[in-house]
């Protein structure tokens, strides 16, 4: 993976040394709340409901075990012993001191990390594949991309007080695992006739209030003109974007008052002025920055078959074990290794996303062990270690099952992507985790999850969808109704190639009813599934109703019963 | 309103606080954040820095064409105003002194994008005055998009802004002050390739 240079370190140690001196300046009353929340905010710090909460950048989910072990250190050392992986592959610490943020941060610093613009209007962390480089479908291995952007937009001084927030997500494989269409900017990498690596440019994805999938500004952008280019297009974000209203602030707006049409028009004509400027990249920078994306060190192995890799395990543990390996790893594009997932989704137990600092250690060990010392925090909220030789998948299963990491429910019901909401959050109108937890409790038995196959639960705790509850097969939002929380629920929404925002059903249900109304829906799905139909391609097929009309018959009755 | 002090920070030259000789006419009140004041009445005498679209009215007549002759007359753009609009007549007028570009509030980043495409785009090669709510936090960001001069908001700290040029030895963007850490190292790396291969 990357590793800073001189000048990468140089600005991580002065960024901290700017923010200490800001923090003082708040402490002694120099600086006031109102002028200092924008700058915390650039640098990931929250005021929540009960603390600060400090947001660390996982840049394109890529993190080494020395980092986690970092990560776990500071869980133990200035929180209460864990930490949340988030939806935009950061990792949040919710019981932070003001005073004791720039230590943190110092901290972070020696290992290569840093928290800049994980927050504020400005360009945020850049998301991707967390299996890029390993994935069998990948076209092009995006990480130089995203390094060379994780540069380019850190302290960008034109872009740092846009009208809203500003995400990037970058994917270089034909299937999508970035949620790239629903990002303000999504850069689609491949190869043109030459061999040479192009980009698409997205335009004006988003969720929250107004959920839109981006429109296709931009094609076969060459690498090197991504930096003028995306100057360019946000130059007339930032010029033009909505400043009168927070909701309506977010590029999507712009583009669909401008259409995209007109919008593409005036970044062209800015970026034609711009495009054979300073601002591009050369390929010296590609060279200092892609050396370090080369392939670890593999073995020449075997590739294994099913069966073989299944007989690693002993009678009594196999069945467990293949579950795991259906559910948990993936195929690799070189022979003899595989991509395992770790579950951050255990039943009930822990938050989703959730990590405590020892298992933090035990997966950074593993990842050193088992995986060259690297691993991927996943948009799920999960952990990936991406580069596992086949035989040594059961001995990995072993060691990972003492730390509860194991559970087979990878891209199952129960591997629910949730916010903190309303335990932790602010902004929530409605808590997230005890409506996840519930589902993982009244949905606790792997032999029905395995038969409901692929289902996707998202659950955001308020509009601003940190949960992604619109993409979500099934999405759940938080909803405030005279200070009550109540929840609704969307149906079809799907990320991929194939994203979908999804639709809301009616109005909205109490947290006691969420997994009654969850089994009345799967109940239409399983009786009316053909073969190995996924929920979302019967949604397809057969459209709301009957989804609608199971879910509030039984609350119908109940009231009435009432 | 006038300022007794500006922060000038040239390129090649270190920050420094100078004189201020301008006074900024038809800046909205206090209370109206909305618009620009653009009263009809003529601007005090001095040198006075008058917003770009009363200028655009009143240029030609006798008063202001005069004053403008003796350098006395400054133009200031409002966030609203679209630079590259009136291109034409922006890259004509060298006639200004300065331009100074109005922050209405710290958090408004329209300004950065107007010094950048004044600098970038419309060449102008005079100094851009940074006025309004401009703070100490945000003097470096303006200082590398194009600000040369900075009219600070009157409580902050004067010292501590003249320390906020240098927070940072390096920059990972190409801008007007300066570009890319990695291109100039790299330049100083050809260079020193070029002298051993010479030697």
């Amino acid at each position: 993976m990357y590793q800073y240079d001189p000048i990468d370190q140089a600005l991580v140690n002065e960024r901290v040394i700017q923010f200490r001196n800001q923090v003082d300046r708040r402490i002694n009353g120099s600086l006031p709340e109102s002028e200092f929340r924008p700058l915390r905010l650039q640098n990931g710090l929250y005021l929540q409901r009960h603390a600060y909460m400090l947001r660390v950048a996982i840049p394109y989910g890529l993190l080494s075990s020395k980092q986690l072990l970092t990560l776990a250190d500071i869980a133990d050392r200035y929180d209460q012993g864990y930490g949340h992986f988030t939806t935009r592959q950061n990792i949040q610490f919710n019981w932070v001191e003001l005073e004791q943020t720039p230590d943190i941060l110092a901290e972070l610093a020696k290992v290569e990390m840093h928290a800049i613009q994980t927050s504020g209007n400005c360009i945020r962390n850049i998301t991707s594949d967390p299996f890029a480089g390993v994935a069998a479908d990948e076209v092009v291995d995006p990480r130089p991309i995203c390094e060379l952007l994780r540069q380019w937009s850190t302290l960008h001084p034109e872009f740092a007080f846009l009208p809203r927030k500003f995400k990037f997500a970058i994917n270089g494989s034909t299937e999508d695992r970035t949620v790239l269409l629903c990002h303000d900017v999504g850069i689609q990498l491949h190869k043109d006739s030459n061999g040479e690596i192009v980009a698409d440019i997205y335009a004006g994805g988003g969720m929250g209030r107004t959920p839109i999938l981006g429109n296709l500004v931009h094609t076969n952008l060459p690498w090197q003109k991504l930096p003028s280019y995306l100057t360019a297009l946000l130059r007339v974000y930032n010029r033009f974007g909505r400043r009168d209203n927070l909701y309506k602030a977010r590029i999507k707006i712009l583009v669909k008052a401008l259409s995209p049409e007109e919008f593409t028009r005036q970044v062209n004509i800015e970026w034609r002025q711009i495009q054979e400027s300073d601002h591009n990249f050369t390929p010296a920078e590609w060279q200092r920055v892609a050396q370090h994306f080369t392939k670890p060190a593999y073995q020449i192995l075997p590739s294994l078959d099913a069966a073989a890799v299944a007989a690693q395990a002993d009678t009594s543990s196999r069945p467990a074990f293949q579950r795991w390996l259906k559910r948990n790893v993936r195929a690799h594009q070189i022979a003899g290794y595989a991509s395992v997932v770790l579950s951050l989704k255990p039943h009930a137990t822990q938050a989703p996303g959730d990590a405590t600092a020892t298992q933090m250690r035990a997966i950074a060990n593993l990842a050193q062990a088992y995986s060259f010392g690297e691993l991927r925090v996943t948009h799920e909220q999960n952990l990936v270690l991406a580069d596992v030789e086949q035989s040594q998948l059961f001995a990995l299963w072993c060691a990972a099952k003492k730390s509860n990491l194991v559970l087979p429910n990878i891209g199952l019901l129960t591997d629910i992507i949730a916010c903190p909401g309303g335990d932790f959050c602010s902004l929530a109108n409605a808590k997230s985790l005890p409506i996840a937890k519930a589902i993982q409790e009244r949905f606790d038995n792997l032999d029905y999850l395995f038969d409901l196959g692929d289902l996707s639960v998202n659950i955001s705790g308020c509009i601003n969808s940190c949960g992604h509850h619109h993409v979500g097969n099934i999405g759940i939002l938080g909803v405030d109704k005279d200070g009550e929380e109540w929840y609704q629920i969307t149906l079809g929404g799907e990320q991929g190639v194939n994203a979908a925002i999804g639709k809301v059903i009616g109005p909205s249900f109490g947290a006691l009813d969420i997994p009654t109304v969850m089994d009345d829906i799967l109940k239409v799905y399983v009786k009316e599934r053909q073969s190995d139909e996924r929920f979302i391609d019967t949604y397809r097929r057969l459209g709301i109703a009957p989804f609608k009309t199971a879910a509030y018959l039984n609350q119908k009755l109940s009231t009435e019963l009432v | 309103m006038k300022t007794t002090a500006l922060i000038e920070y040239r390129l090649g030259h270190r920050a420094t606080f100078i004189q201020n000789e301008w006074t900024v006419w038809g800046l909205p009140s206090a209370e109206d954040k909305s618009d620009q004041n653009t009263s009809a009445d003529l601007p005090p005498a001095g040198k006075v820095i008058v917003p770009f679209s009363w200028w655009l009215e009143h240029r030609d007549t006798a008063e202001i064409t005069r004053r403008t002759f003796h350098s006395e007359i400054a133009v200031w753009f409002a966030g609203t105003d679209d630079v590259l609009a009136h291109a034409a007549v922006i890259e004509k007028s060298s006639v200004w002194p300065l331009i100074a570009v109005h922050f209405p509030i710290f958090t408004d980043g329209r300004g950065y994008s107007t010094a950048a495409l004044l600098r970038e785009r419309l060449n102008w090669q005079g100094n851009i005055l940074a006025i309004g709510d401009v703070l100490i936090d945000q003097l470096r960001q303006m200082s590398r998009v194009g600000f040369d001069q900075f009219s600070l908001r009157a409580d902050q700290n004067q010292t501590l802004a003249l320390k906020q040029f240098s927070l940072y030895s390096i920059n990972l963007q190409h801008a007007w002050r300066d570009s890319r850490s990695q291109l100039i190292q790299a330049a100083k790396h050809d260079c020193l390739e070029d002298e051993l291969q010479a030697a």
